[in-house]
């Protein structure tokens, strides 16, 4: 069985209206429950290079729906036309979670008309980073414009909201990246100067280092490290961690961090010895984001609903977080 | 306060609220934290012969309100790592262990193997299509003869008690219920989920990954208490032999509960309504129906057990 692309032999698309369109559809299946639940096909309105094998992929969105998301949520992304038509078994599986990146807010002249008449608001922007790290994330991040993402969520557990006169401190390691410029553009919306944002991010090698002006613009302070030296400081976020850590005991710093599990360990490891409260963004594999397979378990607790958000404090006590696994015989 | 419990072979539960077989139930740390909460027992998620991976997604998505539609793939760790499972572990609610294959014989090893390690009833998932050539067109629950091949051999190989899983896709479902009972059967599980497909019109394309699916959810709950209602007439009139039902069909409130076993249903299972209420639905449903009975004066499951049959025993 093999699934085709529709046909080309139809009139040419007005890009504009058919992004109008599914926006509008996006706002009505949203509105009851603020959840979208079965899939939704946009075209993609931009494609931004952020780095080698990495990728932005722009669609539009009701303004209900930006403004809803909360950093830490995710959105499961599938591709309808991936190369294999979705068919190939086993082992890929071609609707994965994703964080938002980025959001971007915009208002042009022909939605403000669309608002006047339908009453419904908003022409925004939901931009999700993805790196090539396999045969579904590779096929994403070689989209072009007008290609089709479909998109439904957003599920699972935020990051909790900051207050003003507190410091938050951020370490993403990777493409972990995407949900910390979140958190970070989340709390500078809301407190303005009343929040000390400091972040480390972590990367493999320069080539790959990227979100790396979004974020300082945002942030008070920002450390690189690259595992070969090629950007910043030499070696793993843990190495900048102690020193960033170390002047506060005040009970009014918060870590959050996004990663891969082997370094999420020593980070929440060493916000827990200074007593700071900290909460991970966990990634497992993730097939159904319903509370239905049973797969992305850490301890008792499901990712997809439970998470992807999680109490640093509580990760530390299971025996299975640290080290990723994702299959029957890790999960039995 | 109401008496909740029910004791059918192989099942003795202190509410008749089962997970249903394919949600959650495929590992040892996903049922223990179902028995942690107020489920009366558990299905496993099926069993094959050899492990299984998942379809592509989307593999599960709720379409609209109450419309859940699932193409899995009977994704599963396999017969060997399962017995493993079922030896190492011990759970605190009774446990339905439901198996598949592509042939009876294929049944009878992961019978086999799992009765070794411990299984105490076995649940046959009969919704799945043959493996031998030339009769993949139907589903082995969809013919009354593969039915008694699969459940008289399975009968054969091992005493636990047995409920076969009956799909809702035939004509009529007491031909198929009466197969799986005289075949040795010790109860029915129904139904499974209604044959469906679902396109998005702007993707041009079916929704699920796999294509075609299965429809779960409130959307299908008359229809399965339609099938339940049939079988248990046909058992009260003697036409086939009586045997516990267990109903499924996108139960979601105690109201639900008391619907099927009103039906002639002895104990349900639950298994969509976890994607709105996680396992904390165990505890509502059994409080609502709870409620429900102690306010109606029904003291145990038993007393309002088929009496909506009564009213349809001039059918013909």
């Amino acid at each position: 069985m093999s699934l085709r692309a529709p046909p080309h032999n139809r009139l040419p698309l007005d890009m504009s209206r058919l992004s109008d369109a599914c926006s509008l559809r996006l706002a009505l299946s949203f509105e009851p429950r603020k959840l979208i639940s079965a899939p939704i096909p946009l075209p993609l309105v931009e494609v931004q290079f952020e780095a080698e094998g990495i990728a932005t992929l722009w669609v539009q969105v009701p303004n209900s729906m930006a403004t809803q998301y909360r950093p830490g949520q995710y959105f499961m992304c599938w591709n309808p036309y991936d190369s294999t038509g979705g068919m190939s078994r086993p082992h890929f599986h071609s609707e994965k979670p994703y964080s938002v990146g980025d959001i971007r807010v915009g208002h042009s002249h022909a939605h403000q008309l669309v608002e006047a008449e339908t009453g419904r608001q908003g022409r925004d922007f939901l931009g999700f980073t993805i790196k090539d790290l396999g045969r579904q994330s590779g096929e994403l991040t070689r989209l072009s414009v007008g290609d089709w993402l479909a998109i439904r969520g957003p599920f699972g557990t935020a990051f909790p909201q900051m207050n003003a006169g507190e410091r938050l401190v951020l370490v993403s390691g990777g493409i972990g990246s995407t949900p910390m410029h979140m958190a970070a553009r989340e709390a500078r919306h809301r407190l303005g100067d009343d929040v000390r944002i400091e972040a480390i991010m972590g990367f493999r090698n320069a080539e790959e280092s990227h979100y790396v002006s979004r974020m300082e613009s945002i942030c008070d302070s920002l450390r690189i490290t690259t595992d070969d030296g090629s950007l910043g400081t030499q070696g793993f976020p843990t190495a900048l961690l102690p020193e960033l850590l170390g002047n506060y005991h005040d009970g009014r710093t918060v870590l959050l961090t996004c990663g891969p599990e082997p370094m999420m360990l020593p980070v929440l490891q060493m916000a827990v010895d200074s007593a700071i409260k900290c909460y991970a963004a966990m990634e497992r594999y993730l097939p159904c984001s319903m509370a239905v397979c049973g797969l992305c378990m850490v301890g008792d607790r499901l990712i997809c609903k439970d998470g992807p958000v999680m109490d640093g404090d509580w990760l530390l006590q299971q025996d299975d977080f640290g080290s990723s696994h994702g299959h029957w015989a890790a999960v039995g | 306060m109401p008496d909740l419990s029910v004791g059918l072979p192989g099942l003795v539960m202190h509410n008749p609220l089962m997970l249903a077989s394919g949600v959650q139930g495929g590992s040892a740390r996903a049922l223990q934290r179902v028995a942690a909460s107020d489920a009366g027992g558990m299905v496993t998620k099926s069993i094959g012969p050899v492990p299984r991976e998942m379809y592509p997604g989307p593999v599960c998505v709720e379409a609209m309100d109450s419309v859940v539609l699932n193409a899995m793939g009977l994704p599963n760790p396999g017969a060997d790592v399962f017995a493993e499972i079922l030896s190492n572990e011990n759970f605190s609610k009774p446990l339905l262990v439901s198996i598949f294959g592509g042939c009876a014989e294929e049944y009878v090893e992961v019978a086999k193997k799992l009765d070794d390690a411990g299984a105490s009833a076995f649940e046959l998932n009969l919704s799945c299509p043959h493996s031998k050539p030339g009769s993949r067109a139907l589903i082995i629950g969809q013919q009354a003869k593969s039915i008694h091949d699969v459940v008289s051999a399975v009968r054969d190989a091992v005493d636990a008690p047995l409920y076969a899983k009956l799909t809702p896709n035939t004509t009529d479902i007491t031909i198929e219920a009466k197969a799986a009972l005289e075949a040795g059967a010790d109860g029915l599980s129904l139904i499974n989920t209604v044959s469906a497909i679902e396109v998005d019109p702007y993707a041009g394309r079916p929704v699920i990954g796999n294509l075609l699916c299965g429809l779960s959810g409130p959307a299908i709950r008359p229809i399965a208490q339609r099938k339940v209602a049939e079988i248990a007439l046909s058992m009260r009139r003697g036409e086939i032999p009586s045997a516990p039902i267990l109903g499924i069909g996108g139960i979601n409130t105690g109201l639900d509960v008391a619907r099927f076993v009103m039906l002639g249903a002895s104990a349900v299972q639950i298994g969509s309504a976890l994607i709105w209420g996680d396992v904390e639905k165990f505890k509502e449903i059994s409080v609502e129906l709870s409620e429900f009975m102690d306010l109606n004066g029904y003291r145990d499951i038993s007393s309002m057990q088929g009496i909506a049959l009564d009213s349809l025993e001039g059918l013909s």
